[in-house]
């Protein structure tokens, strides 16, 4: 017997697999928001870049996956340094923005209407 | 507690530096007569190579400050950005606020900030320090510089002959060393102090009314209140060695941020406006009321020389008076 899913089935499997993909970086997204509203604070404003590191680094996660996220924004907090001029310095845009970002920072599928 | 290899390899070259000015320090101090074996040789190891290490983070500390004076040169274009967005509250003018400051910064050169860098170097040091003394009681040598004995000297040392550097509270309510948890809780109460007016310093002195107005302030206040409590709370579970290394650090830091806020504060701050009084009771200060209405405090450096003043004619005299 062939597994062919009923229609009414496919929005429901689409969504899992679409969160099953997205799940790695939404845990790292929970991580990162826990660490700015932790741990952040206690030193205040230090970064020399506008957006910050950690924020550099959640956008970068939330647009471009858990791997090259981390990669990216590992690379800025090297980059990050007394001796850096800092200034504005944004996440290199991708051309077509896959998924919708809720309002915590969780990264959904585009049509869904969670938030 | 285990490191995963990425990270201390990493680490490697930090822990190697500590620890070779740990064994410095001690070598020293054993050298001018102290017992190698005692605590307290150990304890003022630790106080030496912490000097070290902040002072050597004083030329970073410079830099930034020396940028927080130039902000007074671009101080009038920092609050045309202020004005601008007086008032608005919303995300997405804050956002663009920040975005112009940075601007700013980044175009006269005047980044007041000192990225995270100098923060991150405190941990690997907290870090490997933590391992030794952990390690030492099964006499694991460290990276290099810590041979297994010394490893072993170390963590079985005992401050005043009977508190053990090892030794936490946590486990003092084990073995019943009365003199580990009252050392302890002493240096609890000294670190949760010096922590709390360090963060009251910067934060109810230092800061200028605009930041005191945004939300990340308010976060900063409560967590002024709760942090000291954290920090007493884990601060049980540390050895004695590493809550040594923690104090030194909190008091080098306390005063290095005395000075700083009162001599170099943050423009608009408060401490910016008692360094004001201050220097205009000396007759250093001259209050300049623009045609505006707005009042411009110029700050008039006094050229420190140690010539003498070469005597002048009566003339000349005026003239030079009148440059004033």
């Amino acid at each position: 017997m062939t597994a062919v899913a009923p229609p009414a089935l496919l929005p429901i499997i689409r969504t899992l697999v679409i969160g099953a993909y997205l799940l790695p970086r939404n845990i790292a997204v929970l991580l990162l928001r826990t660490y700015r509203a932790v741990i952040s604070p206690l030193y205040g404003d230090v970064c020399r870049y506008y957006p910050s590191c950690s924020s550099y680094t959640l956008q970068a996660i939330q647009q471009r996956g858990l791997f090259v996220g981390t990669a990216l924004g590992a690379y800025r907090l090297v980059r990050c340094n007394p001796w850096a001029a800092g200034g504005i310095d944004d996440v290199p845009p991708l051309r077509r923005q896959h998924f919708r970002v809720t309002r915590f920072g969780f990264v959904v599928a585009s049509s869904q209407g969670k938030g | 507690m285990d490191i995963p290899g990425f990270i201390s390899t990493i680490l490697w070259p930090i822990k190697w530096v500590v620890e070779g000015l740990l064994v410095l320090f001690h070598t020293i101090l054993s050298g001018l007569g102290m017992e190698p074996a005692e605590g307290l040789t150990w304890v003022l190891s630790i106080v030496g190579m912490v000097l070290v290490i902040r002072a050597a983070l004083i030329p970073i500390f410079v830099k930034q400050i020396k940028s927080q004076r130039k902000m007074l040169e671009v101080a009038p274009q920092l609050k045309k950005i202020q004005d601008k967005y007086k008032g608005k509250k919303d995300q997405f003018s804050r956002e663009a606020m920040s975005r112009e400051t940075m601007e700013l910064y980044k175009k006269t050169g005047t980044n007041p900030l000192s990225s995270c860098l100098p923060l991150l170097l405190q941990m690997p040091i907290f870090f490997s320090l933590f391992s030794v003394l952990n390690d030492a009681q099964k006499g694991t040598a460290g990276v290099f510089w810590l041979n297994s004995d010394l490893a072993l000297q170390f963590g079985n040392a005992k401050l005043f002959g009977v508190a053990p550097l090892h030794e936490s509270f946590q486990q003092a309510t084990v073995t019943g060393d009365v003199a580990v948890m009252i050392i302890a809780v002493v240096m609890v109460i000294l670190m949760t102090g010096s922590q709390f007016i360090t963060q009251l310093q910067i934060m109810s002195r230092n800061q200028s009314p605009e930041a005191k107005n945004s939300p990340m302030f308010k976060q900063q206040r409560i967590l002024l209140y709760i942090l000291p409590l954290v920090f007493a709370f884990s601060g049980f579970s540390f050895p004695l060695g590493v809550m040594f290394y923690w104090l030194t650090s909190n008091f080098w830091t306390m005063g290095q941020q005395f000075l700083v806020i009162r001599n170099m504060p943050t423009p608009g701050s408060e401490a910016a406006k008692a360094r004001e009084a201050r220097l205009a009771k000396k007759g250093k200060l001259n209050v300049v009321a623009a045609a505006d209405g707005t009042v411009n405090h110029v700050i008039l450096e006094a050229p420190k020389t140690t010539q003498r003043q070469q005597p002048v004619g009566k003339t000349r005299a005026k003239k030079q008076g009148e440059k004033k």
